[in-house]
């Protein structure tokens, strides 16, 4: 924690960067983030289980973008995150300095984007384990059960877009949601509206989604929206042997191909 | 609001026989936007487009509903008589009902009301359309002809006659094609080589052609008017300039035992070779499997008697980049060998010999010159069977087709046997004889009648070697299929006439259809018989399907026309379905975030980055924009899009959704 | 009982498919007539999104098809599309949403009888599935909604 709250201060001190972006301590001892410009405020970042927020998405934010130079605390989600951001033209590689966190807990100090890349490579990556267990019990359901289980879930959502909010990549201006030219999602909140909205979140989100879970955190409800995303990250990984999030370059499950792509259901 | 014209085509009875036109162009005038709905014997016929054009004047209408045949047939009919009459001719449909509905179904409500749907839907469509202005582009006045066969030749020569350059690429070491290996050609018997060789040092000497023989098409990128092609031009060894065509290395290269192509195995040629003496460019190159030097280090005696020093054992392959405004395609084709055919020895018997291999056996400078020996111990046959349809419009084989050459070479093969073995016997084993052609019945019969060829009509199912003979069992179907057994010297196969090796790899690097035995699907099967689907590609000669030489060179005359066509003028004008990136109002200028993945989707590179600037110069958003040059009109920007911030002029997201919505509108079925 | 006539709706491309189902038509084989065809210049033009849109406004089964792989007139819209579809078969089976109304194939221009194949298949299949009413009680409930709110 000294070595990370070091490096911010020197950073901001050398004018490297112009902002930190981390986590300090919140109300009713949470942890929540925070934006330092000032280097003597770098005493209250911290790190440590309760910091589960992928701050990632701040960086396409309008209120952070004009800050040009910004360092982040960086645990593996958000550094993916950045990754995913970096290859869609989204974050300069030479904005960002990135304050690793180990899966330890311990403070990274890497020099470079491509440093980042290397740790990534060498790392087990996958969605975390409590999700991946809940998405093992789904698809040992039926068909029909698992629809029931969706279908139960997803009725309650009134379309907040709380989810859209809290992820990194959601970052359009004009989400298709908002599009009547046509009209593709139904508007209300009503079933159909609702499967029509979380179906397209969920193609969107399809080889992009680094499963940092912060959907289905910031879903008032509870409704585990986030399943869905991870769920297609894993198979996207099965099918097209990719990962998002694991370099810079624009190669993304659904904007690359392979001759040799294997289905089995095409006619 | 919309003022839509239907119009439904009886088309003769082709759609009203099963489809209730004016039921269809009744309920439509019913349909919200409709002012005027009509049905028609042929809308497509003069009387017809008078009728489109006069509505369109007289009732003021912003879009066209045609139901008709399949657009790929008349769109661009319809959309010419739309100009004519002064509506944006991209404001025009055609509603499918022949092809897709009343071919397809019986009579019935059902077919009517298919029929009704997709004229709805299309009503919908169009109500969404928007007039779009055609693009024009620059055309690149030079034409590249993929093989030196026949038909790559003429087709060469006649686009360089018309004044444009031509690069005619061979993949062999010479041109020439399978005409070189001819001895006659039927049904005159004049020598084949006589005539074609001529054509080959014409295309050598032509100003406008520039000859790449021993090369192959390595990718080819752009479109009609714009190809971008890569050459592999492969290592001959040798220096072209230098060379002189002496041949004295062919003579003093100890490799002489190697079977030679041109020869179909018959004859020998050395490691360093000419295919055939009249080869055209008459420069050797050298074949690495076989070469002492390339197997071990040793030997280059051709280096050393070489007397201009032309040898380049280290010389590599070479990628020549060329711009080119169309292509023919005359790759040819090939027949399948002996060994296809296990009732017939599956290849193991040396006097089971195919076509091509007669052809060499008959040639004046073939490896017997000219006598007729068989393979195995060079004897003369005295009784040869020739057996037609070998392989061909055979299910069981899977080439259902008939291979259209081989009855009269099969002919051609018998008459020239009893010209040079007066005492010799010819037998012919034949399904029916198709000889629909000028004087090719005629030549048949000079064979029957004149040079006393035994013709039986039946298949031959087995032959088997005895005691130095080849037993031939076949039917006489004319004879209440009585069996048939011949005891011949030796057998020729009329074989099926196959396309050609690699015919498949070229089509995809071409983006051309090909039909299921890999020859190369032309534009229509009547109508564009030299076109391919993808513009600027042409067609000719056997790489469509196996045909015989006056109709290989016709078709490569006819595609050389569609050249010089598309050359004609200095801009082509192409459809606008082009993609786009949307614009708006500042701060935001488009809904575009660029994130550019669509970038690596576009297979035409057409997706640039465009970058927004504010008066100082800083740029303040980078966006994609299509180059509408390069886009082709895919869509695949269009549906990877997450903001939908591209869309697809002709095919936008609000044609298509409402074209959905509408198809599926109440009573359906 | 009148036997269940299910409505389906392809979405083709241009180059292959359509061209295929051209010639059935210029080779005058026989089909269902529960089909109805879309235009699309390319497989890689095919939005989801307009999948769920079909079964929204009541298809109880979509096609989806375009040339074969290697064949596509755009070179590689076909490619992309297949992996759309891979993900959106994925996501569909994970949400409990049996992806056998969906059927995709590749028809080629010279696939005449192949089309008529796959369409008649293609009706069978769902009218033994039967009417896709789980989605229209979905569509219904919508409806009920908006008029509520309304």
């Amino acid at each position: 924690m000294d070595n990370l709250r070091k490096k911010a201060k020197e950073l901001l001190e050398s004018k490297s960067v112009d902002l930190v972006i981390g986590y300090e301590n919140g109300t009713n001892g949470k942890a929540r983030a925070v934006f330092i410009k000032d280097p003597e405020k770098t005493g209250k970042l911290i790190y440590d289980e309760r910091c589960k927020q992928n701050l990632a998405v701040y960086l396409n934010k309008h209120e952070v973008k004009h800050y040009g130079r910004i360092a982040i605390v960086a645990p593996l989600m958000v550094m993916r995150s950045i990754l995913v951001l970096i290859s869609e033209c989204q974050v300069k590689q030479e904005n960002i300095t990135v304050l690793g966190i180990g899966n330890d807990g311990s403070f990274l100090d890497f020099q470079s984007m491509e440093v980042v890349e290397k740790y990534i490579s060498k790392i087990p990556l996958g969605n975390p384990e409590p999700d991946q267990v809940i998405i093992d019990k789904l698809n040992a359901m039926t068909m029909e059960e698992r629809r029931e289980f969706w279908q139960n879930e997803l009725e309650r959502c009134f379309k907040c877009y709380a989810c859209r909010a809290a992820c990194p990549m959601c970052y359009c201006l004009r989400c298709t949601v908002e599009c009547n030219q046509p009209q593709w999602i139904s508007a209300p909140a009503h079933p159909l509206g609702n499967l029509e909205w979380h179906q397209l979140r969920t193609m969107h989100l399809t080889g992009r989604c680094v499963s940092c879970g912060d959907c289905g955190r910031a879903c008032p409800l509870n409704i585990p929206i986030h399943l869905l995303t991870m769920q297609q990250a894993e198979e996207a990984f099965h099918m097209f042997g990719v990962r998002a999030g694991t370099s810079m370059k624009a190669d993304s499950a659904l904007s690359t191909y392979k001759p040799d792509d294997k289905e089995n259901f095409i006619l | 609001m919309s003022r839509i014209g239907v119009f439904v085509c009886h088309c003769g009875e082709n759609i009203s026989a099963t489809v209730d036109v004016a039921k269809v162009a009744d309920d439509a005038s019913r349909l919200p936007g409709v002012v005027h709905s009509v049905d028609y014997k042929y809308m497509c016929s003069d009387p017809g487009q008078t009728l489109v054009k006069d509505a369109i004047k007289e009732h003021n209408l912003t879009g066209v509903v045609v139901a008709a045949c399949s657009p790929r047939m008349h769109e661009p009919t319809f959309r010419k008589a739309c100009a004519t009459a002064g509506l944006n001719p991209y404001l025009s449909e055609m509603a499918n009902v022949r092809e897709h509905c009343s071919w397809v179904h019986d009579k019935s409500e059902q077919t009517t009301q298919k029929a009704f749907d997709v004229v709805r839907a299309m009503i919908s469509k169009v109500s969404n359309n928007g007039a779009l202005e055609p693009i024009k582009v620059p055309v690149t006045k030079r034409a590249l002809v993929v093989g030196g066969g026949v038909a790559g030749i003429q087709a060469a020569l006649d686009i360089a006659n018309c004044g444009h350059q031509v690069v005619l690429v061979e993949r062999s070491p010479s041109i020439g094609g399978h005409m070189a290996q001819l001895s006659e050609t039927f049904p005159t018997l004049d020598c084949s080589q006589c005539i074609l060789t001529p054509r080959m040092v014409e295309v050598a000497q032509h100003p406008n052609i520039t000859l790449y023989t021993y090369s192959e098409i390595e990718s080819v990128d752009g479109f009609i008017g714009n190809f971008k092609v890569k050459i592999r031009k492969k290592a001959r060894n040798l220096d072209e300039e230098l060379c002189t065509g002496c041949g004295l290395c062919t003579t003093k290269c100890p490799q002489k035992k190697i079977p030679s192509e041109f020869e179909q195995g018959l004859g020998f040629r050395p490691a360093i070779y000419t295919p055939f003496p009249q080869a055209v460019p008459n420069k050797p190159i050298i074949d690495h499997d076989n070469c002492t030097y390339y197997k071990s280090g040793k030997c280059k005696i051709c280096e050393i008697v070489c007397p201009t020093k032309a040898i380049r054992f280290e010389q590599e392959d070479t990628i020549l980049d060329i711009e080119i405004g169309a292509i023919v395609l005359a790759t040819g084709f090939d027949i399948k060998r002996s060994d296809f055919f296990p009732e017939y020895g599956k290849g193991k018997y040396k006097d089971v010999i195919d076509g091509l291999q007669f052809e060499r056996l008959a040639s004046a400078s073939g490896p017997t010159q000219g006598m007729i020996r068989r393979p195995s111990d060079g004897q003369i046959p005295k009784k040869i069977v020739f057996i037609a349809c070998a392989g061909s419009r055979d299910p069981a084989k899977g080439i259902e087709y008939c291979s259209k050459i081989c009855c009269m070479y099969t002919a051609k093969h018998a008459m020239l046997y009893k010209h040079k073995v007066h005492d010799g016997e010819a037998h012919v084993f034949y399904m029916d004889i198709r000889a629909g052609g000028k004087m090719y019945e005629e030549f048949v019969r000079r064979a029957i009648v004149e040079d006393h060829v035994n013709y039986t009509r039946g298949r031959v199912s087995t032959i088997y070697e005895l005691d130095g003979k080849l037993i031939v069992k076949g039917a006489d179907t004319l004879l209440g299929a009585q069996a048939v057994e011949i005891e011949a010297d030796m057998v020729v196969l009329a074989t099926a006439g196959i396309a050609n090796e690699g015919s498949e790899e070229l089509a995809q690097k071409m983006h051309v259809s090909y039909d299921q035995h890999k020859f190369f699907a032309e534009a229509h099967p009547k109508l564009k018989p030299v076109e391919t689907n993808t513009g600027g590609i042409f067609l000719a000669g056997a790489c469509q399907t196996t045909r015989d030489i006056p109709d290989s060179v016709s078709m490569a005359s006819g595609a050389a026309v569609k050249v010089a066509a598309l050359f004609s003028s200095d801009l082509l004008t192409r459809e606008p379905i082009v993609a786009r990136v949307n614009r708006i109002p500042g701060p935001s200028h488009s809904t575009c975030v660029g994130c550019f993945l669509c970038q690596p989707v576009c297979p035409y590179q057409a997706i640039e980055r465009e970058e927004i600037k504010d008066r100082a110069g800083n740029v303040i958003k980078s966006l994609a924009r299509i180059n509408e040059g390069l886009c082709q009109g895919c869509g695949t920007c269009v549906a990877l899009c997450r903001s939908k911030s591209i869309d697809l002029l002709g095919y936008t997201d609000n044609q298509m959704h409402s074209e959905v919505l509408s198809v599926l509108e109440e009573a359906f079925v | 009982m009148e036997q269940f006539e299910p409505k389906l709706v392809a979405f083709v491309c241009n180059w292959c498919t359509y061209a295929g189902a051209d010639l059935t038509g210029t080779s005058r084989i026989k089909y269902a007539t529960n089909v109805r065809i879309i235009r699309f210049p390319c497989t890689g033009r095919i939005d989801f999104m307009l999948i769920s849109k079909a079964f929204a406004n009541g298809a109880d089964g979509v096609i989806v098809s375009g040339c074969h792989p290697n064949d596509c007139h755009y070179t590689s819209g076909n490619f992309h599309a297949r992996r759309r579809w891979m993900s959106y078969n994925a996501m569909l089976t994970f949400m409990g949403m049996d992806p056998e109304r969906i059927i995709f194939s590749w028809v080629s221009a010279a696939e005449g009888a192949k089309w008529a194949d796959i369409v008649n298949q293609s009706v069978d299949k769902i009218r033994k599935i039967g009417p896709f009413t789980e989605y229209q009680k979905l569509v219904q409930s919508g409806i009920e909604e908006e008029n509520f709110n309304g």
